[in-house]
């Protein structure tokens, strides 16, 4: 690292040249791309837990990520390069965002967009999304399809490259700037639609904005590594009872928490049956379920389960 | 002011003016249209006709966060989902006030301090919101609104959950801190002990306005609430004291 920052002058290389470009390569921007990712999935999380008040629901919860999946699957399925090398990303983004449009619809029709509707619009527009999905997977074909289609689902970091990288950092910085920029009246939802308006919030509009928000940035996550799960349904909760619920203090502890734990999920994921790889979403959901489930048990009030 | 949903009528062409540093009382049956009447002050519902006028200016062509800077409302919405500690809730009332990304001034954690020791509740103010009992997340909440430093405090059944030691300290507490005061009551005795001015309120409509030796009576009594009661006076205090029956 040293020796490539120094531009070559301080240390000898006394490696081979092929480490040197798997490293510079492939194992930099993969554990850039894990923690980026790592991170927006916990800001995403928490925020949307916010907007919601609801503290089990996380970035899938809105149907962005199936529509990713769907969007994936039509391009596995078809073949389709029309968008180039990264056609599968792109058209994941898309269906992602295609299936939010629906869902925010749903939600708004004959009057407010409350959390009620918000999350019951969003498991329908899964369930119908994940029909489609088995559909096309299961009328292909190609016989290979279900496992590759499996595979992009429980999501992974080995497409990562340098160039790939701009998009979903230039997105997280972004979105967590305007995140803690709005800390306060994030703050604000958790006390009830009612308490937010008489303490001097327009509720309507600012879960609007924040669910936009949340959404493109699940949506870019779920493009450049499929879906990975449990991070932002866990992380929030973790960091809460280290931070407090205080958003000020709790998205950066929840970016960082994310980030460090998405990285570390990677490092199993491909080192631990090596020369293969699992999916990371694997990893994610083996070490992050049997946790979740310990918490609930320990500590039920905690998470608001029981009142 | 009237407020409409769908075919119903909440508030009926209602007018009221409440004098600075007053302490109006609002009474009435369930569903007469008193709490409907106090969220178009706190900006939730609009009204249909009518303005909601603050010092003179129309609340509700203004923003939230002015309204907010004006109005605290104490209401029966507890926020449970979530592990806020009471300080939280508390220094929430200071939103209203801030800029985007101000951090807490010397004089915020002053305001947040000093309504935490107000209400008594210096001693659990790191716990969880919702391990309180009812009558401390009142207390909370009313913290909550002292923070927003208000002209005109707004409270829906402030006494609810609280016991008739809390009633007692609640209502002279918000009597003597020299703001404006509506609040939506049930207990008509202590409205008749602590309000100026009372206002008897049946589906949607004023039916009486005045003083509580006024508004009290037992043919309204009767008319409004449908119960017999007899009027005397409070022995100590001299307040206008309801014996139902």
């Amino acid at each position: 690292m040293v020796h490539w920052l120094s531009g070559g002058w301080l240390v000898t290389p006394d490696w081979r040249e092929a480490h040197e470009i798997i490293i510079v390569q492939t194992r930099i921007p993969r554990v850039i791309l894990a923690g980026v990712v790592g991170a927006g999935l916990g800001v995403s999380g928490m925020v949307i837990q916010a907007i919601v008040r609801n503290p089990l629901a996380g970035p899938s919860i809105l149907g962005v990520s199936s529509g990713a999946a769907t969007g994936a699957v039509i391009v596995m399925r078809f073949g389709l390069v029309a968008l180039g090398a990264f056609t599968l990303h792109i058209a994941a983004f898309l269906g992602g965002l295609a299936a939010l449009s629906i869902v925010f619809w749903i939600a708004r029709t004959g009057g407010q967009m409350t959390p009620t509707r918000l999350v019951l619009a969003g498991i329908a527009m899964s369930a119908v999304l994940s029909a489609v999905t088995s559909l096309l997977v299961l009328t292909s074909p190609d016989p290979q399809l279900a496992a590759r289609v499996l595979f992009w689902t429980l999501g992974g970091f080995g497409s990562a490259q340098w160039r790939l990288l701009p998009i979903p950092v230039i997105a997280l910085i972004i979105g967590l700037a305007i995140m803690l920029v709005q800390a306060r009246r994030l703050n604000l939802l958790m006390a009830g639609d009612e308490s937010a308006v008489a303490l001097g919030l327009d509720v309507e509009r600012f879960r609007r904005g924040m669910f936009v928000l949340t959404a493109a940035l699940t949506g870019i996550t779920v493009a450049v590594s499929g879906v990975i799960g449990f991070v932002g349904l866990i992380m929030p909760h973790i960091v809460r009872l280290l931070v407090g619920a205080d958003h000020r203090r709790a998205l950066p502890a929840v970016a960082l928490l994310g980030a460090s734990f998405t990285i570390a999920a990677d490092l199993v994921a491909r080192s631990i049956i090596a020369p293969l790889e699992l999916p990371v979403g694997i990893v994610t959901a083996l070490v992050g379920g049997p946790f979740f489930i310990w918490l609930l048990r320990r500590d039920a009030r905690s998470l608001g389960v029981v009142k | 002011m009237t407020v409409r949903a769908g075919a119903q009528t909440l508030v009926d062409d209602v007018t009221l003016e409440v004098r600075p540093g007053a302490f109006l009382g609002l009474l009435g049956p369930n569903g007469a249209g008193k709490s409907t009447l106090l969220r178009t002050i706190y900006r939730m519902i609009p009204p249909d006709a009518g303005v909601v006028r603050l010092n003179g200016e129309d609340a509700w062509r203004r923003s939230s966060a002015w309204v907010a800077q004006h109005v605290g409302a104490v209401i029966q919405d507890m926020p449970a989902e979530f592990p806020l500690t009471v300080r939280d809730v508390v220094a929430m009332g200071r939103s209203a006030h801030k800029a985007l990304l101000e951090p807490d001034t010397p004089h915020d954690t002053a305001l947040i301090d000093a309504a935490i020791a107000l209400q008594q509740l210096g001693a659990f103010q790191h716990r969880a919101f919702r391990t309180l009992s009812g009558g401390e997340r009142q207390r909370a909440l009313l913290a909550r609104a002292l923070v927003q430093q208000p002209q005109i405090l707004v409270l829906d059944e402030p006494t609810n959950h609280l016991d008739i030691r809390y009633q007692l300290s609640l209502l002279r507490f918000v009597r003597e801190i020299g703001v404006t005061v509506i609040a939506a009551l049930h207990d008509l005795n202590l409205a008749a002990m602590f309000c100026d001015r009372l206002c008897l309120m049946d589906r949607g409509r004023v039916v009486a306005l005045g003083t509580p030796e006024d508004v009290l009576t037992p043919a309204r009594l009767g008319d409004v609430y449908g119960v017999h009661a007899t009027i005397q006076r409070h022995p100590r205090t001299d307040t206008v004291w309801v014996l139902p029956g």
